[in-house]
């Protein structure tokens, strides 16, 4: 056991001196620059950081996950109910709730439509940060697939040069290097058409960041009974997002842009591990092209032998030299064998040669390809 | 009319409170301990390559039915989704009424799995699964109940081999892969399968899980974690929770073959409706499948869309089709306290009176 009532305690207090601190600031509803970061998020980050090296790795993972996640939420708070009158920081353009309601959704759909660059309001740039979410995920997702953190392939230039490179990557390679040559200069092609299929992926959902601020919008204002706490605030963004985003990524342009997204990472990885095959080869080492031979000539094997198994246990029951098969009975008339209670742990048997009640066509089969 | 209404005063106290619940949760997430899944005693009757066939010890006081009943589990996420924990258990539930079960896992392919075919999982692995529980019993035909993918194979299973399946259950199983409401289809069609298997060998199940999570991005990946503040305080919510998070995250990779003619089959050619497709030289017809069925989807499947699941209706050979609609999810329809209650009793008497 950890003695983690620690972690408790000392945030039970790191957090009641916040609080106290926090309400009275909004009491005076004051103007200062302190009020202007995020106080929430701030002391979320400011106790991670002091208990997270101490927790297992495990519970840092998951806990840190929440964490990111209860700092959106708190950024979500502060950002729509920073310029209402009354809250600390709300300044004095703030005077009713409509003005500051609007003025929030005009700083996030600037955000969006900026790409995030623009230096604007903070708390929009964080909440606009929301629909960073399914790159994110991506990004995740391609770490796991590689050696590399994050996506690697992301921050190689595009745009500008990519005409020219194209030009100069159709070049035909010369003298004794020249294959190698010519599979660096695929590889490098199918790395500019990885990034433009992630640009074309991340313009689809800067789009949707700006509609789902109209989607807000409009659920607010269509609204009889009033918000009145930050998660439902929270889970009305939430909604509005996931509408948005459900009624965008079912058209036949997200799937294209998804699909294409995909392919152009197989081709990368596909360049890529054809090159790495040839470095072992040039070593001497087992690569994977031959592996996979093997692995299919194996399998292929695998199930002439379990054919041929079946086939002779076959024989052998109509040779009579087999122990003789249950008789078939009339399910109705009797009850199951019994089963002894086993605790859920044991060892598994060895596949045991079966009996096969019913003949099979035993030709071996090609696998099938493509 | 304004409606946002937010006081500051509350704002904090909302704030603190959240603060709160995370700083005691943190406490039982440390303490949390191992997460536990799988809860119903069973033995291994069976064991092939990665395959494990399990048999679960029927309760005392409990007479099993003369028929076996084998649940075929998908081949994405693992099968211990059916006996998660003691008061989420379909296995538990279905062995109440009487079910004798029996549950192939498939284990975690690896690379070596990777020319693995439908053929080598369908009547291969299914098939050898399904005449060992045949012989074990005495009996010419077993009831066999599929789920979400396993579903899928389930009726590939009885179409092409009729005579040992007796009564067959599928639950929230495509059919019809191309609903217009199927977002998982929609987005397969322009991915380049052939460049993907055969780049990666089998696919990752973390290529998987990123896609499962891209059809609710916002609540799966955000809003999931900010509602799990309110479970973290009580140690049996956080472990059900935890338990829940381990399952979604626990993908098995692919093998690759099988993917590849599953996902083209299937998502791309939906082979079920419109026919012509061939497991190990066979042609898979859903009108040979002639034993009685009991199909169940879930109204709010975002997975496997309940269209996607009706359109078995007409579709077989069988003179005894009935259905059942659950008001729920993918995950729901065996892990929800409705489903326990709904669901398993349902599957129970419905193979009693046909067993």
């Amino acid at each position: 056991m950890t003695d983690a009532g620690a972690f408790t305690n000392d945030w039970m207090e790191l957090q009641r001196k916040y609080w106290e601190g926090w309400t009275a600031l909004g009491r005076q509803a004051g103007n200062t620059e302190a009020a202007l970061t995020n106080p929430w998020e701030a002391a979320l980050d400011h106790w991670w950081k002091a208990v997270s090296p101490g927790t297992p790795d495990l519970s840092r993972d998951f806990m840190t996950k929440i964490m990111d996640q209860g700092k959106s939420f708190f950024a979500m708070a502060d950002g729509f109910t920073k310029n209402l009158a009354g809250m600390p920081g709300s300044g004095s353009a703030a005077t009713d709730g409509w003005g500051a309601l609007t003025k929030t959704l005009e700083d996030m759909q600037k955000t969006f439509t900026s790409g995030f660059q623009q230096d604007g309001n903070e708390a929009s740039r964080r909440i606009a940060g929301f629909w960073e979410m399914p790159y994110d995920n991506w990004q995740r997702m391609m770490s796991s697939m590689s050696l590399m953190p994050g996506d690697v392939l992301r921050n190689m230039p595009h745009n500008k040069v990519k005409d020219g490179l194209n030009q100069a990557l159709s070049a035909p390679g010369l003298g004794y290097t020249r294959e190698e040559q010519s599979q660096y200069q695929d590889l490098i092609r199918r790395g500019i058409e990885y990034q433009k299929a992630l640009q074309e992926y991340l313009h689809f959902f800067s789009d949707l960041g700006a509609k789902s601020v109209a989607r807000m919008r409009s659920f607010i204002e269509t609204r009889d009974k009033p918000i009145d706490s930050a998660r439902a605030l929270y889970d009305s963004w939430v909604t509005c997002c996931e509408e948005v985003y459900a009624e965008e990524v079912k058209t036949p342009d997200y799937a294209r842009v998804s699909g294409q997204l995909v392919n152009a990472q197989m081709a990368v990885k596909q360049r890529m591990a054809i090159m790495v095959d040839e470095a072992l080869g040039g070593m001497n080492m087992p690569t994977r092209s031959e592996l996979r031979t093997l692995q299919d000539r194996l399998q292929e094997t695998r199930r002439e032998y379990k054919a041929l198994r079946r086939e002779v246990e076959m024989l052998k029951r109509e040779l009579g030299t087999a122990a003789p098969r249950p008789a078939l009975v009339n399910v109705s008339s009797q009850a199951a064998a019994p089963k002894a209670a086993v605790a859920p742990a044991v060892t598994p048997k060895p596949a045991a040669p079966r009996r096969a009640p019913v003949a099979r066509k035993t030709t071996p089969k090609a696998p099938t390809k493509k | 009319m304004f409606t946002i209404d937010i006081r500051p005063d509350k704002l904090s106290e909302e704030m603190l409170d959240y603060s709160r619940k995370l700083g005691q949760g943190m406490d039982n997430l440390i303490n949390a301990g191992p997460i536990d899944t799988g809860v119903s005693p069973r033995e291994v009757v069976y064991a092939e390559d990665k395959l494990v066939l399990y048999r679960y010890t029927t309760p005392e006081g409990v007479t099993p039915r003369p028929v076996p009943l084998l649940i075929v589990y998908a081949l994405v996420n693992r099968p211990y989704m059916t006996d998660i924990q003691e008061n989420r258990s379909t296995i538990k539930g279905l062995l109440a009424t009487g079910q004798d079960v029996y549950l192939i896992d498939w284990g975690y392919p690896d690379q070596a799995d990777r020319s693995l075919t439908l053929d080598d999982y369908i009547n291969g692995y299914i098939d050898r699964c399904v005449d060992h529980i045949r012989e074990t019993h005495g009996v010419d035909k077993i009831n066999v109940l599929g789920i979400c993918q396993g579903g899928a194979f389930s009726l590939c299973y009885t179409s092409l081999h009729a005579g040992k399946v007796q009564n067959l259950v599928t639950m929230v199983t495509p059919v019809d892969f191309q609903t217009p409401d199927n977002l998982l289809s929609a987005w397969v069609q322009h991915i380049d399968i052939d460049l993907a298997v055969d780049t990666m060998g089998n696919i990752p199940g973390e290529l998987l899980n990123w896609t499962f999570l891209s059809l609710k991005p916002f609540s799966l990946t955000g809003q999931k974690y900010v509602n799990m503040v309110d479970v973290l305080g009580d140690q049996d919510q956080l472990k059900n929770f935890l338990r829940m998070e381990k399952w979604i995250f626990d993908s098995p990779d692919q093998a690759g073959e099988t993917f590849r003619q599953f996902i083209k089959g299937f998502y791309q050619n939906n082979a079920f409706i419109n026919g012509g497709f061939k497991i190990g030289g066979q042609e898979v017809a859903l009108k040979n499948v002639t034993c009685p069925i009991l199909n169940i989807y879930a109204l709010q499947d975002h997975l496997v869309p309940p269209d996607a699941s009706r359109a078995l209706k007409g579709r077989t050979g069988s003179a005894d089709y009935t259905e059942l609609a659950f008001p729920g999810g993918h995950i729901g329809i065996y892990v929800s306290g409705k489903a326990q209650k709904e669901v398993t009793p349902a599957i129970g008497n419905w193979l009693n009176d046909r067993s």
